[in-house]
């Protein structure tokens, strides 16, 4: 009858903790427990420990967050181009540099005839324009003894305000008049505005653009800074001015604006066809030009930043292995340094998976942490790097650094804990520290 | 978590339905009954050593025992065996009417978290841990959730007058003071039996006194104590006492 009582007392003491529904998680607590007493204990231990994780989080978030800056620029300046709009030019954007090497070896510029061609030619079409700009040449603009640099001076069509995506932020755009006048006028940036025109209304200045006087009729809105040149230092005027004056046969860029995404595809492949038969390009060749959309383009470089970061994922595997390791050492040091502390816990009633669990928690913890620091390293590096590029650290790779870096602190840690779980308690206790 | 319990259940099961198996051999009121147990180790070559050859007896509820001999006796042997560390080469024992020869690894842990409280010659606390987080280990590894732990932990400390130095670290306490501690942690979980090996060891003869006295008390309260020592003054507090020698009982005598 004494043992039916004690089998019943035993029952009822299981009972009590099925109503608190605790076991795994007391165990869980106290290795957390541990684990942070065990770093706080091994300070610099630990930090140098970690230096591999870290490393790797941070390399990981920052390039992540890099190509994330580069993605968002691209999709905000070069691939929009516009509603429904595509841009016939020399060659692709946004390629890799060998094949942008080669085509600019082999591809012929669009002259001001072929885009006259497709102007007339082509069916359909919302509107079409074009747009020329001036290279390798140092612009300047100049008034009233102030000088800028660098300005983007480029020659346009009237519809290019519908086309494009610039604002008229005041006064007007170049009209059709100014286009068939050849007029002396442009529509310029709001650097241009700011430096020559801080405290007047710029409209019908006159100011000299490479040494050639033109009024001003208009500013446009402000667009920003990215990879860290302004995007407002510019001056537009009519392509016919553009041709008179600086380039007689600029190569051009010409937009081509569908009513809707579906038409865009067709009229894409009917400029290629009419492209093709008129520059006589034989079948099986290449084009001789280029056909930008704003999907092309993304496509284009997501694959070129999907080489990058493959190349990356690599390194960081390496690294996080490398680091993996070296946590995997020092919890084995670990492990025979506090063996006669397993021992009391073994005595205690510690079973194996407490010990396990409590050993696999450390490694985790640590790595973990770890992550953190290669996170918060991240975000100063992305910090930086958005001031002189650009650069957004995206929660994805907050996550994926947090979780990889956890997980190798458990993976590598599983192998000591096992260690440690098997020691006989008996050796355990016997063992001085 | 489920599956945590699961398996703590089962456990407990099997440890139960050990007990039911051989119920009627212990009779009631018999804590601890071992059956001529055997530990051998084999030496390579065909060389066996025999630790412990044919050791049976038993123990009652409430009873204060040393179990005494020289070094070498197998009397540390014998203390790792009826503290579950270890299991015999060969017979039985019964811990508080369950058969726990032969039980596995992680069996044994739980009826050493149960049963046993342990007091080591060298206290065994863990030296980063405070006194009251030393109490508590073996309640951490029962699974009780925190609150009740510590009003466990702290109600132990108090029945070893240690309640004003729970926050201390090991270090920062004397030895006899970290004896008493090590005591408070064996009696926090209400084991069947506690287990003292040499507790007097690293202690001068005036603070060994002392935790014999505390022994003295602890047994006055019901507890059942198994001391194991060599040293005769030490034996002699205890009510009985068996005489181990060569890996056999030499003596099992009554003191009063």
């Amino acid at each position: 009858m004494a043992s039916l009582s004690q089998t019943a007392s035993l029952l009822l003491r299981l009972a009590a903790r099925r109503r608190t529904g605790a076991g795994a998680w007391v165990t869980a607590r106290e290795a957390f427990w541990i684990a942070l007493e065990a770093l706080r204990a091994h300070k610099l231990r630990s930090i140098l420990t970690l230096l591999g994780v870290v490393i790797a989080t941070t390399t990981l978030i920052a390039v992540m967050s890099i190509i994330n800056g580069m993605n968002l620029y691209i999709a905000d300046h070069i691939a929009n181009l516009g509603a429904n709009v595509f841009i016939v030019h020399q060659w692709k954007w946004a390629q890799g540099y060998e094949a942008w090497l080669k085509a600019r070896r082999r591809n012929k510029p669009v002259r001001i005839e072929e885009f006259e061609f497709l102007r007339e030619s082509l069916k359909g079409y919302k509107s079409i324009g074009a747009s020329a700009g001036l290279h390798n040449s140092d612009t300047q603009a100049r008034y009233q003894g102030h000088t800028l640099y660098d300005v983007g001076v480029s020659g346009v069509t009237p519809n290019m305000i519908d086309i494009g995506q610039q604002k008229v932020e005041s006064g007007r755009y170049i009209t059709e008049a100014d286009y068939q006048h050849e007029s002396m006028v442009c529509f310029v940036g709001r650097d241009l505005v700011d430096d020559f025109f801080p405290s007047v209304d710029p409209l019908n200045k006159e100011i000299l653009v490479n040494g050639i006087p033109f009024r001003v009729i208009g500013v446009a809105q402000k667009i920003g800074s990215t990879f860290g040149e302004s995007q407002d230092n510019f001056a537009q005027i009519p392509l016919t001015t553009f041709r008179k004056f600086y380039s007689p046969r600029p190569s051009l860029a010409v937009s081509v604006q569908a009513w809707n995404a579906r038409q865009m595809l067709v009229l894409e492949d009917e400029v290629r066809a009419l492209l093709r038969a008129r520059r006589h390009i034989p079948y099986r060749e290449d084009d001789t030009f280029g056909i930008n959309a704003s999907e092309t383009i993304m496509d284009t470089w997501n694959m070129l930043m999907g080489t990058i970061f493959t190349v990356t994922i690599g390194i960081v595997a390496v690294f996080m292995v490398v680091g993996g390791i070296v946590i995997m050492n020092i919890m084995l040091a670990s492990v025979t340094e506090r063996t006669h502390e397993i021992g009391i816990r073994k005595s205690l009633g510690a079973r194996r998976r407490d010990i396990l669990m409590q050993f696999v928690i450390e490694s985790s913890v640590m790595a973990g942490i770890g992550g953190g620091i290669g996170v918060l390293l991240a975000f100063l590096v992305s910090r930086i790097v958005d001031y002189f590029f650009t650069s957004t650290v995206p929660l994805s790779a907050v996550l994926v650094g947090l979780f990889l870096s956890t997980a190798v602190g458990l993976f590598f840690g599983i192998y000591p804990a096992s260690k440690a779980a098997k020691l006989d308690p008996i050796e355990a206790l016997r063992t001085e520290n | 978590m489920s599956e945590e319990r699961d398996r703590r259940t089962a456990m407990a099961t099997q440890v139960a339905s050990s007990s039911m198996q051989e119920t009627l051999t212990p009779s009631d009121g018999v804590i601890i009954k071992t059956d001529n147990l055997w530990k051998t180790y084999d030496m390579g070559e065909a060389i066996q050593v025999h630790a412990l050859s044919g050791v049976s007896f038993e123990i009652e509820r409430g009873e204060y025992v040393a179990i005494m001999g020289p070094s070498g006796s197998g009397k540390s042997t014998l203390m790792n065996l009826i503290g579950c560390l270890d299991t015999a080469t060969r017979g039985t024992y019964w811990l508080n009417a369950r058969l726990v020869s032969e039980l596995s690894d992680d069996e044994l842990a739980y009826i050493r978290n149960k049963e046993i409280g342990f007091v080591f010659q060298t206290f065994n606390l863990l030296s980063r841990a405070s006194a009251l987080h030393n109490v508590e280990l073996p309640l951490i590894y029962s699974g009780m959730p925190a609150k009740e732990r510590l009003e466990r932990a702290e109600e132990a400390l108090r029945k070893v007058d240690l309640a004003d130095r729970m926050h201390h670290k090991p270090n920062e306490l004397s030895g006899g003071q970290r004896q008493r501690v090590a005591i408070a942690r064996a009696l926090v979980n209400n084991p069947s039996i506690i287990l003292a090996d040499e507790p007097t060891g690293n202690l001068d003869s005036g603070t060994g006194e002392e935790i014999m006295a505390l022994f003295e008390r602890l047994h006055q309260a019901g507890n059942t104590i198994v001391l194991v020592t060599h040293e005769h003054d030490i034996a002699a507090h205890a009510h009985r006492i068996i005489h181990v020698r060569d890996g056999r009982i030499e003596r099992d005598e009554r003191v009063e």
